[in-house]
């Protein structure tokens, strides 16, 4: 379980809290959603959680034990994280880059092992990227590196999966294939832990939604508590709606 | 590695061996193929001068463009992973204009060529940590483009430092010596820093063997590679010190070479990809090859030796021009 207690950030170069002293808590298994307004602090969270950022006030703690006592290599047992959009280096095959992700297993002179390769096989398999693992990152359009950026996250074999924004720059297709995948690793019993601008996302993996605003949780609950007209307007605006005229119900704008 | 890159390192092994014997052959004083091997498979006294010739003045020389060409290629190629930027050169944190201060420095008090080397290490070693001070003071969390600001910085600081001891230098003596040295040269080359680059080259090309599959994940930048389990910074410290070990010592026993360290990391990146299990080992194969022929052409082309940054510059450019039109139809073919 993650308990976040008294959490708050600031940035170096401002004057405000990006988060403000925040008290909630994640259970292990569960699919939980950051919702909420551009700058409301929801990819600060995500970063302190994937422990990329520190210098924070209060704590994060995995089963009760504070995330910052934990070396690097012992939280990416726990911890595996997928960035917004990929900006690191693109030339490397698919094949290697996923293989990158069983770096915390070896030690410092090693590389992967024969059957470390054979798991990247099967993963590739289970994505349906199998056709990729030959090509460039930088080859790839963005809902393949996006569902290739994932399965390198989930060789990493951790508990909880840490996700910016996965959905961000990607087609409807690509959209749902990955909320897809997402839902099938749920089934797994991994804790799924992602941002979105779309609470039809929240909806559609049946989560536990943390809406944010100003750097504060404002309600916290599952997605078909949280997810309505009335409690989205105090964050979004008096412009949300649901939308009933298809043969399923969405949240959208007048 | 796969079938197709020991092709490559061992046709570069090979290549390199030649490029060595050669080397040891070929100079003012020019030598058969029968007579080479002579005097170094038989202690036959008639072959005395050819065998100084090449024990002390060729063998040392050629060792040491060896470990310069190593040196430079791979430390170009670890800061263009690190700072996941082709364009840095070994240079990026200011070590060669650090060292150029230190061995003007050391001409200018009339010092020993001993004196001048560790003048010039210690100022190219000192350099890269004012830079690493100076990128701390901005305390800006894009670590690696502070830090190749603060390298400009620091280097633009020490370029100005240079100009100002050429400007004190006689310039009928020691600004002289500093324009030459500048221009690097392995005319002096002794075997005594061959004793000194060996044991720092040896360690330096085991550990980044050792550690060349992690130098891929460090290379796709801080969040994943720590997200991954490795610790960036760390990590990160590690390879720049070693990167700049082996430029500052390369510079301070053979003066400032440019080009190498951006060139050859390009021509084996277009060989065999990105994949650093590849490319350190035949950055090592091919640096030291291209920095011999550089050496020889240097010796032999004229009566006087021509400066080592003249010539790598030349085939430097020109091998970058064609290195770029390549890769530009590379491009232009996988985008249609």
């Amino acid at each position: 379980m993650i308990t976040i207690k008294d959490l708050s950030f600031r940035y170096d170069r401002t004057n405000h809290d990006v988060l403000n002293n925040l008290n909630f808590e994640i259970f292990p298994g569960t699919v939980n959603v950051l919702l909420g307004l551009n700058g409301c602090g929801k990819t600060t969270l995500i970063k302190l959680l994937a422990g990329l950022l520190d210098n924070n006030r209060g704590d994060i703690q995995y089963d009760s034990r504070s995330i910052r006592e934990l070396p690097i290599k012992e939280r990416s047992k726990v911890f595996a994280y997928v960035a917004q959009i990929r900006s690191g280096n693109d030339e490397f095959l698919v094949k290697d880059y996923l293989a990158y992700g069983f770096v915390n297993t070896l030690k410092f002179y090693e590389s992967p092992k024969k059957e470390q390769l054979e798991q990247v096989d099967a993963i590739a398999k289970r994505f349906n990227i199998e056709h990729l693992l030959g090509k460039e990152l930088g080859q790839l359009s963005g809902g393949e590196k996006q569902i290739v950026t994932i399965a390198s996250a989930i060789i990493q074999n951790t508990p909880i999966v840490i996700l910016d924004e996965p959905t961000s720059a990607l087609d409807l297709k690509n959209q749902n294939l990955v909320l897809s995948i997402l839902k099938d690793i749920a089934k797994e019993g991994k804790t799924i832990i992602m941002s979105s601008h779309n609470p039809n996302h929240a909806l559609f993996l049946n989560a536990n939604v943390l809406l944010m605003n100003d750097g504060e949780i404002k309600k916290i609950g599952n997605a078909k508590e949280i997810i309505k007209v009335n409690i989205l307007k105090e964050v979004y605006g008096d412009a949300i709606c649901l939308s009933k005229d298809l043969s399923y119900e969405e949240i959208s704008f007048n | 590695m796969n079938k197709k890159t020991a092709i490559y390192l061992s046709c570069s092994l090979g290549i390199f061996a030649i490029v060595f014997c050669v080397a040891l052959m070929v100079g003012r004083y020019p030598m058969a193929l029968s007579d080479f091997f002579k005097c170094i498979f038989s202690s036959d006294s008639a072959y005395n001068t050819q065998r100084s010739i090449i024990l002390n003045l060729r063998l040392p020389r050629t060792l040491m463009a060896c470990f310069a060409g190593i040196g430079l290629s791979v430390s170009g190629l670890l800061y263009q992973e690190i700072f996941q930027n082709k364009l840095t050169s070994p240079d990026l944190l200011g070590v060669s204009s650090g060292a150029s201060v230190g061995a003007a420095i050391a001409i200018l008090l009339g010092l020993s060529s001993v004196f001048i080397s560790v003048f010039a290490f210690v100022m190219g070693v000192a350099t890269v940590m004012i830079t690493m001070i100076v990128a701390r003071l901005f305390k800006n969390n894009n670590s690696s483009v502070t830090l190749i600001l603060a390298g400009i910085i620091v280097g633009g600081f020490m370029s100005a430092m240079l100009s100002l001891v050429k400007y004190f230098a006689d310039p009928t003596t020691t600004l002289a010596s500093i324009t030459y040295w500048l221009m690097g040269s392995f005319q002096n080359a002794k075997m005594t820093e061959v004793y000194i680059m060996f044991p720092v080259m040896l360690a330096s090309c085991i550990a980044l063997l050792l550690m060349s599959w992690r130098i891929n994940i460090i290379a796709l930048g801080r969040e994943e590679a720590q997200t991954k389990g490795l610790n960036y910074k760390a990590y990160r410290i590690s390879i720049i010190a070693i990167a700049t070990l082996l430029t500052a010592l390369s510079v301070a026993f053979c003066g400032t070479i440019s080009w190498i360290g951006l060139v050859v990391p390009h021509i084996v990146r277009l060989i065999v990809g990105r994949d650093t299990r590849k490319t350190i080992p035949l950055c090592m194969t091919f640096g030291a090859t291209f920095m011999i022929l550089v050496d020889i052409f240097s010796r032999t082309f004229t009566d006087a030796e021509i400066p080592l940054s003249a010539i790598t510059g030349l085939f430097g450019t020109i091998i970058f021009v064609i290195i770029l039109v390549y890769r530009r139809k590379e491009v232009y073919n996988d985008n249609n």
